[in-house]
């Protein structure tokens, strides 16, 4: 089944389209029909097509990350091998069994991936493990001579699966402070975490975030801002 | 096993390793872990605002060997 909705971005009108079908975000293929970009005092408009399947999952939405399956998971080079030598070193230490590996390369960003059977133990409560170690290694990187890189690390697609959550609970809030017209407070998140809900909701116009509180964990505040 | 973990991790990020010291004190409600660096290596246990010695806590919470006492983690200079 094919059905066009319209808004004034993609994701405003992903949002719709999954709105009105009462489907999940990554139930559903969507096709750009038309795109015209807003700018500064402009708004964009974008008529996007968006396919359902009655059977079955909906293959991977087209503008979904590409997989990083390329990766070589040794680790190139003396930095990577120190690297994943200290994370597995700390894992080690704690008592549990690992196993470190590339989980991907970008420009000025690395991920290691921990494998582990006490995977669960080693993310902890909200990651906040998994946090510790990555925050070690950024540090270890920086000692390396590496301050511009940041080190990801992760473990059962952790930060992927909490990141499609975030996403998801974002717009659930923004659509519930529209209605009430209310305020909403969220729980304490890290850095990466409020970015996540920063950026989701910068497309949406009458939605406003502003993060709350001190130290690393503060809270973002979702709150309705009224139509431009 | 607290002890050896602290012990790497201080080791990895000081400049001068040597100098690094861990002791463990046992007392009735907790394990306390004594860690010495060379003064111009204090802040790289502590971090901004504490943030590698809260990452250290964290993660000495997490051990597998943890029994059912706390264990702190005091710095010392």
């Amino acid at each position: 089944m094919v059905q066009e909705f319209e808004g004034r971005t993609e994701e405003e009108a992903i949002e719709t389209a999954a709105r009105e079908l009462g489907l999940a975000r990554d139930e559903f293929d969507v096709e750009i029909v038309e795109a015209q970009r807003g700018g500064f005092l402009k708004k964009g408009h974008i008529v996007i097509k968006v396919h359902t399947r009655d059977h079955g999952p909906a293959p991977r939405q087209a503008d979904a990350p590409e997989p990083r399956h390329n990766v070589r998971r040794e680790p190139d080079g003396e930095f990577e091998s120190k690297l994943l030598d200290f994370v597995g070193g700390v894992v080690e230490k704690m008592g549990y069994a690992c196993k470190t590996s590339i989980l991907f390369r970008e420009e000025q960003k690395l991920g290691i991936r921990l494998d582990s059977a006490n995977a669960s133990i080693l993310i902890g409560k909200k990651g906040k493990n998994l946090d510790a170690i990555q925050l070690l290694a950024n540090v270890y990187a920086g000692k390396l001579g590496r301050e511009d890189l940041r080190v990801i690390i992760d473990s059962e697609n952790y930060r992927i699966r909490r990141e499609e959550a975030i996403v998801k609970m974002a717009y659930e809030v923004a659509e519930k402070v529209r209605r009430t017209r209310a305020s909403v407070l969220l729980e304490p998140m890290n850095p990466f975490e409020r970015r996540i809900v920063h950026t989701t909701l910068n497309d949406i116009m009458d939605i406003e975030t502003k993060s709350e509180g001190d130290g690393l964990y503060k809270q973002v505040r979702v709150s309705f801002r009224g139509r431009a | 096993m607290e002890r050896d973990l602290v012990e790497y991790i201080a080791k990895s990020l000081v400049d001068d390793p040597a100098g690094v010291s861990v002791a463990t004190v046992e007392t009735d409600e907790a394990t306390v872990i004594e860690l010495r660096v060379s003064p111009a290596d204090i802040g790289k246990v502590i971090g901004k605002r504490g943030r590698i010695a809260k990452a250290i806590r964290t993660l000495l919470s997490a051990t597998a060997t943890r029994g059912s006492k706390d264990v702190r983690l005091s710095i010392l200079d």
